[in-house]
């Protein structure tokens, strides 16, 4: 166990520090979900990319650093020290990226991967459907083969970054006598092509973040199916642990609202009651322990180990930690809590930031969801229900 | 940077699990129970795998390992609930003699000859020392009131409180392995009642909260021995993370055994009530949150993204 760095990645810190703290815009960008919002976070992505900040931890042939995971930390802490916009191209960075990198021919990685790191393709998710939340396996939306095209019939929803992202990706039942996980196909797909509808939902804030997409027969080149028809499951189940796993919710981003969060216990502390000054002390201590395990669990993969399960400890807990902060918060601002923008002018981040940590318990798989993955597959409990 | 266990601490650490659980399981602790809580073959066992020495300078005949060694095999006597005053003696006592150079006499302690009981202020009885008796609720603890002043020293508080936390951990395991081992053959309704979600999902917060105390425990362990500025608040915050952890572990097993996990004849008993016990040695939750809300919200310690290892 050697918790120092060593002088390389000291000045690898450094090195990241100088570039943000030059780079980072000076006043937090509106919200990513809406049209002016979306535009200023795709530029700001261009903006990483121009630094080739964009997708630290890619092999650098696809655009990235080949940054280690230890590296990729310490990138994640100077970022959200400097207070970085959340990322629009998140799907991208952490999901379809090294799906197609794991998956992907070498073709579909020369086209896809150099125009995602370039922030020039923003990737909406399409996974579930109106019948298929938790339970992914009960997809209906078809993808019948015609020739050398696909040509898909069926709705998605609640698709993440879907409202304005340029391509999709998600899987579809090619196998018309198919049934669950079986017969499935992961297949990308342009928003804009024929046939496609995209209706933006309105979301518990009131803007627009996800959305519905329908598909009328819209032909998709088969080129676009990834690792081969039928292997939809074990492709997405691949995707979902990198989304799951390490890398979604770097520590980052909640040892900054734990700092942020103190800093409000400062001013807002007098009024404030005792239990809010724990829990204030408990984000520290729940930040800081979720950043000494993905130390822990980055070590152990550099060193050949796996996370396999063990990603679902990391999504209750830091979903959980965000939800307990964001509350926090809201109990000291008291009855300023509810303004959307404070007497002073600035947005309430707080208020925004409790509305969208009410999302981390339910998406990427709900909480009961790992919970139950926790119980069977960790302590090995005996399973129920369809398989 | 790397946040692993080297290869022979591993090692370590499961020798002396493996040889516990050969040599102190349930039924031992139970003989225990009824024929005077101590035993000299056991401890005698201890000393012959050299871990009264563990923490002893090689010079006086010890094996001069570190807090982090220490704080590895701590958490496999918590996992044994291992009843032999180890902890304090090689884990607490010695690193504090020796921090204050004081490591004369200790071939005794390699020897298994010289036992440590010290007393500090923040803990109003001892543990395995002399005085008047005192009963805790985990009868495998031989408590003792103390005439006279105990000194107040912070490095001896902190040993106390990262090896109380370290074994802590240990009983949490020990206490998920036994609930999810129950919940697996007792059936009701026609099934094993660790197929109902209502079960399934608090064991699994159980799980949620150990694996991210874990970390923590190893983290202060770490800055304790390498003596950072820091290390007393990582003390603090392991014990705290710890505890918690536990308390929640112990409510969630007895509920998981059902009527069974209120009766004597179950083992689990001897875990909880270790865990309760060391829950409030060394520094309550509030003396622990005492000192973070001294560093975090007093503004000594440096907070932010920026400053994991810092």
């Amino acid at each position: 166990m050697n918790l120092t760095y060593t002088p390389r990645q000291q000045a690898f810190r450094a090195e990241v520090r100088a570039w943000m703290e030059a780079n980072v815009p000076k006043e937090p960008l509106v919200t990513l979900e809406c049209r002016e919002g979306y535009d200023s976070h795709v530029e700001w992505e261009r903006r990483l990319a121009s630094g080739n900040w964009g997708m630290v931890t890619w092999p650098e042939e696809f655009g990235g650093r080949g940054l280690d995971l230890i590296e990729w930390l310490i990138f994640e802490e100077e970022y959200f020290r400097a207070g970085g916009p959340n990322r629009a191209n998140q799907n991208g960075i952490f999901l379809l990226g090294p799906t197609i990198m794991e998956f992907g021919t070498p073709e579909q990685k020369a086209r896809f991967l150099p125009p995602m790191a370039r922030g020039e393709v923003i990737w909406a998710q399409a996974w579930s459907e109106p019948g298929a939340g938790s339970d992914m396996a009960a997809i209906q939306s078809k993808a019948v083969r015609d020739g050398d095209h696909y040509v898909i019939t069926g709705q998605k929803t609640w698709s993440s970054r879907a409202a304005f992202a340029d391509w999709g990706f998600g899987i579809f039942r090619t196998d018309p006598e198919s049934k669950r996980h079986k017969g499935l196909t992961f297949i990308l797909f342009d928003i804009n092509s024929p046939g496609i509808t995209r209706r933006p939902i309105r979301q518990l804030h009131g803007d627009t973040g996800f959305a519905e997409l329908f598909f009328d027969e819209v032909r998709v080149p088969v080129e676009n199916c990834l690792a081969g028809e039928g292997q939809g499951w074990s492709v997405a189940m691949a995707t979902a642990g990198f989304e799951r796993g390490l890398m979604l919710r770097s520590p980052g981003r909640f040892q900054a609202t734990a700092k942020r969060l103190v800093e409000l216990y400062r001013e807002h502390g007098h009024k404030a009651s005792p239990a809010a000054r724990e829990a204030v002390l408990q984000a520290w201590g729940a930040a800081q322990a979720y950043a000494y395990n993905t130390y822990a669990v980055a070590s152990k993969i550099m060193a050949g180990g796996k996370i396999g399960a063990e990603a679902s400890l990391n999504k209750i807990f830091w979903s959980e930690l965000d939800r307990n902060m964001h509350r926090t918060a809201m109990q000291l601002l008291g009855a300023a809590a509810e303004l959307k923008r404070f007497d002073d002018g600035r947005v309430n981040q707080w208020l925004e930031g409790y509305i969208f940590s009410l999302s981390g318990p339910i998406y990427a798989g709900s909480n009961e969801v790992q919970r139950n993955i926790i119980a069977e597959r960790l302590l090995g409990l005996p399973r129920v229900g369809a398989g | 940077m790397d946040f692993r266990f080297t290869d022979d601490q591993l090692t370590l650490a499961e020798s002396v699990r493996d040889y516990l659980a050969g040599t102190h399981g349930p039924e031992v602790l139970r003989r225990l129970d009824t024929e005077g809580n101590r035993d000299p073959a056991i401890w005698q066992g201890l000393v012959e795998m050299g871990l009264t020495g563990l923490l002893v300078p090689e010079a006086q005949g010890g094996l001069g390992m570190g807090l982090v060694e220490a704080a590895l095999i701590a958490a496999e006597c918590g996992r044994a609930c291992l009843a032999e005053p180890l902890v304090d003696t090689a884990f607490v006592g010695v690193p504090w003699l020796v921090g204050r150079g004081e490591a004369e006499g200790l071939e005794a302690v390699v020897a298994g000859e010289r036992r440590i009981a010290l007393s500090h202020a923040i803990n109003p009885w001892v543990a395995d020392g002399e005085g008047a008796p005192v009963q805790s609720v985990d009868p495998l603890r031989n408590l003792a009131l103390r005439d006279g002043e105990a000194t107040d020293d912070a490095d001896l508080l902190n040993l106390g409180a990262l090896m109380s936390a370290a074994q802590l951990v240990g009983l949490v395991d020990a206490m998920l392995t036994q609930a999810v081992e129950y919940a697996k053959i007792r059936t009701q309704f026609g099934q094993p009642v660790g197929a109902f979600q209502g079960l399934k999902h608090q064991l699994a917060s159980c799980s949620v909260a150990i694996e991210f105390a874990k970390p923590v425990v190893w983290r202060a362990a770490s800055a304790l021995q390498d003596g950072a500025a820091s290390a007393a608040v990582h003390v603090s915050h392991a014990k705290l993370a710890a505890t918690d952890a536990a308390m929640l572990t112990a409510e969630t097993a007895i509920q998981v055994h059902g009527a069974m996990g209120y009766t004597y004849e179950v083992d689990l008993h001897f875990w909880m009530k270790r865990a309760w016990a060391l829950a409030g040695a060394w520094g309550d939750r509030a003396f622990h949150y005492a000192r973070i809300d001294d560093a975090v919200l007093g503004g000594a310690l440096a907070i932010g993204p920026e400053h994991t290892f810092a």
